[in-house]
């Protein structure tokens, strides 16, 4: 069920055409270097900073309540972090080198990094700096700066957009849950694909360039490396690609042959709501400074549990749940010849096809948990847009105005319908998931039961 | 429509009424009597003490905030109320609490780096929003397990 | 290619035009000023003690020089008080910043202190701000006066007896106000009782056969009519205001000592715990406490609130109260024992 919006002419001049997200990225390029400057040489007071602000407030919000669960992966499009390095990469902005021909060292990137692992990894890392890097302009300013070096390299030595594909922690989660969003970009008819040998969609030609994420169009079945930039479609020549509107989450019901490194960002991200919530969100002032108190022993202490629940404890627990589920249905997963529809011959892989019910389930958390802080904390965006550095200017007039919460009587309303849409998605596809891998419905049954767990427990720590 | 179909439609739909009556049905639940309630919150970075404020619906609150080490402030969701204290200087806070439920305190004066998660709660009445929230998880995790249920 | 430059120049303009906009954009707003008007702009950043206090703590400033000062926090709430230049900015929100012109006119020392609770060093936070004279400004002939106990000879460190009579209820001025008559000028003039401690008030009182019909109660009533007989409502206002910003955090708000910052205080070994009534208790002073408070004179608690000291982080304050605010806090003080006539 899809309707591919791509046809309509308006729409198709806006997308093919280079200017849309030329202009809304050199409108993200701008604000992140005020981010910089500001994060680096404003006041440390995080709330009249513009950096800490406008990045873990103001664009988180929007990429967790409305990028990524309707636009999937479009962010990436438009970040402004990769941006420098591709644009000397090709040695263009608009208009395309001939062949789209790219000008790196050429160095191919390791095979055994060739997944999402070290975005996994990277996102940890983060989180374990989290509290610091959230509270602190300064640190905020120099790992922003230190991401956007690390892109501009490896956009020089390596290929295409090699930091978004394998490093980029945020692109790691936004590719795993952008497969929840209604938009894709997909091909029209795999027989014209079939016959077309040039793959320029992959190669490039004089028309654009080749895929900057390493995807191939024809063998594309899910949104999680897809950036909607639209390469794709200029440099087609059949005209056999297209985005897409379509039902959400439409790139989860084929259950079979999900990857690992997937399935663990998955379990991994769950276990991060988790912890955000008790650190940040929950009662205790003495886990929040000992999280912000890098370099203690204490915090060393709160690294490790924090590492031990995330990366062993969630999954873990997932995997026995799994396990458990087999045990009922006495009976072990098919062990079907050629795996899934994305990797032909990959054994099959029950507890990564089970990981995948906990997308929406992890979208939905993410939006609670954004949704707890934002509204509350959104009136800092004035003052700081008059008054970035924290100087005393008043650019825009709205320098003095007070903090004021909104609506915080609501986010509870709001939270709980999330969870619970979010729950029953990951129940439905969790029993799709046993029928389709030949079990029967009580092998989904103890997922179910941890997606309803962890339901409950965050709703504890949210109301209780 | 095949068995299955028809079963899921029917089932879906008694779930999401199941769920909304969880959520939504009054609790003719008479709680004890109002009484004033002085309560003395002591704000330290980056906590409030009691963390968790405990009231019964109706109830007269009367809180003291007291500030421990700097300058503080005290914020009800829901009720957006609000007054701050510093060492000596002591701030109040009084309203009723006529809206059940659980809601978040925040400081409200910027006190130092981790101000924002600067967070407490104060429970009104039995925590019928908590309950309700985890009845209607229960009942649509079973529902939904029921609807799609193939054997 | 045209359409390349076009992009080229527009992310150029903002890499290197968005940073030079914000600069410049800065610095023309502070040079407008200094240049433009002939305001000297000065910018204070004030941070918790343990981060540095004021900086720059210590300005140094020209007579008749329109000065503006920008203070702005980087951690919590603070405040700016200069008692001497009249300024007193009661909250500074971080990230935010303050604007006070001051045109300092007398040549001298000006000391400046933050007004919020800021860290359990809060205390610490002062600063000075020196005032050169010049031709137009000539420095006044400053007579140094030693303040009132080192003109006594009190020995402010001395350990206090804590012995001695009790009232059995608080003193009250009110019930004296009728039966007052016969109290000796040396009594009831406060320059004269400056180094009579209540306790020894009620000795002389209790021995004087004048007085053999009343009772211990009506005899403590009449000591704390002579202390509060003469204190104006104004005078306690403004010295409770000031208690509270700057005294309540370790003594209290009722004075009992039981302050929140004045908690686990570094310094208190000098008194020792034993509570045997014989030494003072550890912690800020009690001054509901009557062992301890009638035992004192009032040049004694005048004297430790202007020099402070004492080994116990109790702040001095001499430098920051005027005579007048330094006495009205002493007459303050005695109210948490005594109750003032027309309550």
């Amino acid at each position: 069920m899809r309707w591919a919006i791509s046809e309509v002419p308006f729409v198709k001049r806006l997308l093919l055409g280079r200017w849309l997200h030329w202009s809304i990225t050199a409108v993200t390029l701008a604000v992140f270097v005020v981010v910089i400057l500001t994060g680096i040489f404003g006041t440390p007071a995080g709330n009249h900073n513009f950096g800490i602000v406008y990045v873990w407030l103001v664009w988180w919000a929007l990429l967790k309540i409305v990028l990524i669960p309707f636009l999937g992966r479009f962010w990436c499009s438009v970040c402004p972090i990769p941006a420098p390095g591709e644009w000397l990469q090709r040695r263009a902005m608009i208009q395309p080198r001939p062949g789209g021909r790219l000008y790196t060292l050429g160095r191919k990137w390791p095979k055994f990094l060739r997944n999402i692992w070290a975005q996994n990894f990277g996102f940890l890392a983060v989180a374990l700096f989290s509290a610091l890097i959230l509270t602190s302009p300064l640190v905020t300013g120099l790992v922003l700066l230190a991401f956007i070096l690390v892109s501009l390299v490896t956009s020089l030595v390596f290929e295409r957009r090699t930091f978004c594909r394998y490093l980029c922690p945020i692109g790691g989660f936004v590719g795993v849950y952008s497969q929840m969003a209604p938009v894709a970009v997909r091909i029209k008819d795999p027989a014209v694909c079939a016959g077309h040998k040039e793959k320029t969609c992959y190669i490039g030609s004089d028309a654009g360039y080749g895929c900057p994420y390493f995807n191939v169009p024809s063998k594309m079945v899910d949104n999680t490396y897809c950036s909607m930039c639209g390469e794709c479609l200029r440099t087609c020549p059949k005209d056999n690609i297209a985005f897409y509107v379509r039902q959400p989450g439409a790139d989860l019901l084929h259950t079979k042959g999900r990857r690992l490194d997937e399935a663990f960002n998955g379990l991994m991200m769950l276990g991060a709501a988790f912890v955000y919530s008790v650190v940040l969100i929950g009662p205790y002032g003495w886990l929040k400074a000992t999280a912000r108190a890098v370099g203690t022993p204490g915090w060393f202490v709160y690294a490790g549990v924090l590492l031990i629940f995330n990366a062993v404890a969630v999954p873990g627990l997932f995997w026995l749940c799994v396990r458990l589920g087999q045990a009922l249905s006495r009976k072990p997963a098919a062990r079907t010849g050629a795996g899934g529809a994305r990797t032909p011959g990959r054994r099959d892989s029950l507890f990564a096809d089970y990981a995948a019910i906990l997308v929406p389930l992890g979208l939905a958390i993410w939006v609670a948990f954004t949704l707890s802080f934002t509204l509350i904390n959104l009136s800092y965006a004035w003052p700081a847009l008059s008054d970035p550095f924290g100087w005393g200017w008043n650019l825009f007039g709205t320098a003095q105005m007070a903090w004021t919460p909104y609506v915080s009587g609501l986010i509870p309303y709001l939270q709980v319908p999330l969870l619970l849409a979010g729950l029953v998605g990951a129940i439905a596809l969790a029993l799709r998931t046993a029928r389709q891998h030949g079990q029967p419905a009580w092998s989904a049954v103890p997922v179910s039961l941890f997606c309803l767990a962890a339901v409950v427990g965050l709703l504890t720590l949210y109301l209780a | 429509m095949s068995r299955f179909a028809s079963r899921r439609w029917v089932l879906g739909a008694v779930t999401l009424g199941l769920v909304l009556v969880a959520l939504l049905a009054p609790v003719p639940l008479a709680g004890p009597a109002p009484q004033e309630r002085h309560i003395s919150v002591n704000a330290r970075t980056f906590e409030f003490d009691p963390s968790i404020v405990r009231v019964n619906r109706g109830d007269t609150v009367l809180i003291k905030l007291q500030a421990e080490d700097v300058v503080h402030g005290l914020y009800v969701d829901g009720y957006d109320v609000s007054t701050q204290a510093e060492p000596g200087r002591p701030g109040e806070l009084r309203f009723v609490a006529d809206r059940a439920g659980a809601f978040h305190i925040r400081c409200a004066v910027p006190c130092g780096n981790l101000h924002p998660f600067m967070i407490g709660k104060l429970v009104v009445g039995p925590n019928l929003t908590w309950l309700r929230a985890v009845a209607a998880s229960v009942i649509a995790a079973v529902g939904a397990l029921a609807a799609l249920w193939r054997p | 290619m045209k359409r390349n430059l076009f992009a080229v120049m527009t992310v150029l303009l903002v890499l290197i035009g968005l940073p030079a906009g914000l600069f410049g954009y800065q610095a023309w707003r502070t040079g407008q000023l200094a240049w433009a008007a002939g305001v000297r702009v000065v910018d204070i950043v004030a941070r918790s003690p343990e981060q540095g206090g004021f900086a720059p703590d210590h300005l140094v400033l020209k007579a008749g020089e329109p000065v503006r000062l920008r203070i702005s926090s980087a951690d919590v709430v603070h405040g700016l008080n200069i008692p001497g230049l009249g300024v007193d900015v009661k909250e500074i929100l971080p990230g935010r910043v303050v604007e006070v012109d001051i045109k300092p006119e007398k040549p001298g020392r000006y000391a400046f202190a933050c007004t919020r609770w800021c860290s359990i060093d809060h205390w610490r936070m002062r600063g000075v701000i020196e005032v050169k004279a010049d031709a137009a400004h000539p420095a006044a002939q400053e007579t140094q006066t030693a303040p009132l106990y080192q003109k006594l000879g009190v020995n402010l460190d001395a350990v206090w007896p804590m012995d001695g009579p009790r009232p059995a209820q608080t003193p009250s001025a009110e019930r004296a106000a009728a039966a007052s008559g016969g109290l000796p000028e040396s009594l009831l003039d406060p320059s004269q009782r400056v180094a009579t401690a209540p306790a020894d008030a009620f000795r002389q009182l209790r021995a004087d056969p004048a007085h053999s019909q009343l009772g211990d109660g009506e005899i403590w009533d009449q000591v704390a009519w002579a202390w509060l007989h003469d204190v104006k409502p104004e005078t306690l206002s403004m010295a409770g205001s000031l208690y509270s910003r700057d005294c309540a955090a370790c003594h209290g708000p009722q004075g009992k000592g039981d302050g929140p910052a004045g908690r686990n205080l570094p310094g208190m070994q000098k008194m020792d715990a034993t509570g045997d009534g014989a030494s003072p208790p550890a912690g800020p002073a009690d001054f509901t406490d009557p062992a301890r408070m009638l035992n004192a004179s009032d040049v004694v608690l005048q004297g430790k609130i202007l020099r402070g000291g004492m080994g116990t982080r109790m702040p001095e304050f001499g430098s920051l109260y005027t005579d007048d605010e330094l006495w009205a806090m002493v007459q303050y003080i005695r109210t948490f024992l005594f109750q003032p006539a027309g309550k």
